[in-house]
């Protein structure tokens, strides 16, 4: 039987670790709503952006600009890995690193180079263990993520493919499907799918209007495709900052729950423990008194 | 009530503003551009400057600095696509002014070491950005 002490130490050391999950988990909690109004806020710009985008498109009849230009070979592409700057957040960062390693390994044997842009600490630690050095690295942003954020990461990409070192461009974050679900996913960002610009219905077509351009479509696609491009890297900054807090919060639920489990086992051993302490002493007394009277 | 234009600025971050308007007035590659009720359908790019809005039959005018984007105009509905914008009152002019004065250093040194282009280009757009909020902020 543990020692008595021993026990009383374990509960404390138990209740406090779940004090600090608990509190990690309504952090969290907090955390997920700011970050959803983030993306809520975000919103409308993307969608007035592909609306123009749509716009241009139909007017730009077979509109081709190097972003939207698939190269005949394919020697070198890039992945932008997004994780998160601090762990304790289950499973969250894995995933996208199982994902980043899943497309390396897709592309090496088909003869493809590969660079990783990593976003978040624990992409590059990683990274860097498995021998992988990141070509960008970007640290600090993943709380936070800026459009400036995204622009500087887009800069990385666009004008690389433009020149044609790169031959595909894809990012691996977490989708936030809910606050308790998210989904590893890679997206692929260059060349640009033709399908984004193509309006699903064919009568909203006939009904719009004819549009003015200044100076003209085509510059305006040229100027608007890169923007596109920076919304995307944004969207996917955003969903993995609100996954991140909804990993975290999963994460630390279990934790507190698992903690309070533990600490429920470990009082009744402590108990057991006690009361055979003193089921002990009675006997020692009685059987000393029966030898006192013995004699 | 004379008709009116419905004008939405938008970042990538948030809708600054909403409001119903007599007019738009924005910065646009090649010129200023006014835009009235009955437009007809429009889309362009726009450069950093200064965007301004008029309402209430022309008493009120609300100024924004805008670091350039896009507008569209469809059935009196403006939608303004800024990478970044800020409405006149509420820009830090000191801010801006450190913030030009930084990125024109940098600037200057990053030509000396002949850097790559894309990092100038940015602190370009960023200048640019900065300029324009100290012009639209000096002229109100």
């Amino acid at each position: 039987m543990a020692n008595l002490r021993d026990i009383k130490q374990r509960i404390v050391s138990v209740q406090s670790t779940s004090q600090i999950t608990r509190t990690m988990e309504m952090v969290a909690t907090a955390k997920i709503k700011k970050a959803q109004e983030k993306i809520e806020a975000a919103r409308p710009y993307a969608l007035a952006m592909v609306e123009v985008l749509g716009n241009v498109a139909r007017f730009v009849q077979g509109a081709s600009h190097p972003l939207l230009e698939e190269h005949d070979k394919r020697e070198r592409v890039a992945v932008v890995s997004i994780t998160s700057d601090r762990g304790l957040c289950g499973a969250f960062n894995s995933n996208i690193l199982r994902l980043t390693e899943q497309i390396i390994s897709r592309e090496q044997s088909n003869d493809a180079e590969t660079s990783v842009i990593a976003v978040g600490k624990k992409a590059i630690s990683y990274l860097r263990y498995r021998g992988v050095e990141p070509t960008v690295a970007y640290r600090d942003i993943s709380d936070k993520p800026t459009f400036a954020d995204a622009r500087a990461i887009a800069a990385h990409i666009i004008p690389a493919y433009e020149a044609g070192e790169i031959d595909a461009a894809y990012v691996a974050f977490n989708r936030f499907k809910n606050v308790a679900e998210q989904k590893a996913e890679v997206y692929q960002l260059l060349p640009i799918e033709r399908r984004v610009m193509e309006t699903e219905d064919a009568q909203i077509d006939q009904l719009m209007p004819e549009y003015v351009f200044e100076p003209d479509a085509g510059t305006v696609l040229e100027r608007l495709l890169p923007t596109y491009v920076e919304t995307l890297i944004y969207r996917a900054l955003m969903e993995s900052a609100a996954s991140e807090h909804g990993a975290r919060r999963t994460a630390m639920k279990s934790a507190t729950d698992n903690a309070t489990e533990m600490v429920n086992t470990l009082t009744r051993s402590y108990n057991r423990a006690r009361q055979a302490a003193i089921t002990n002493e009675i006997a020692e007394i009685v059987g000393g008194a029966a030898a006192l009277e013995d004699s | 009530m004379a008709r009116t234009l419905l004008c939405e600025i938008v970042t990538p971050e948030r809708v600054l503003y909403t409001n119903e308007v007599e007019m738009v007035v924005a910065p646009t590659l090649e010129g200023e551009i006014g835009i009235l009720p009955l437009h007809v359908p429009l889309v362009t790019v726009l450069k950093p400057g200064e965007l301004r809005v008029r309402y209430n039959d022309g008493k009120d005018v609300d100024w924004f600095a805008i670091s350039g984007g896009y507008l569209q105009v469809h059935e009196d509905k403006v939608i303004v696509l800024a990478d970044n914008a800020a409405l006149a009152s509420q820009i830090d002019v000191g801010r801006a002014r450190e913030g030009m004065s930084k990125l024109e250093e940098r600037m200057a040194q990053l030509k000396q070491d002949a850097a790559e282009d894309g990092i100038l280009e940015d602190c370009e757009r960023d200048l640019k950005w900065c300029q324009a909020q100290v012009a639209v902020a000096e002229r109100r």
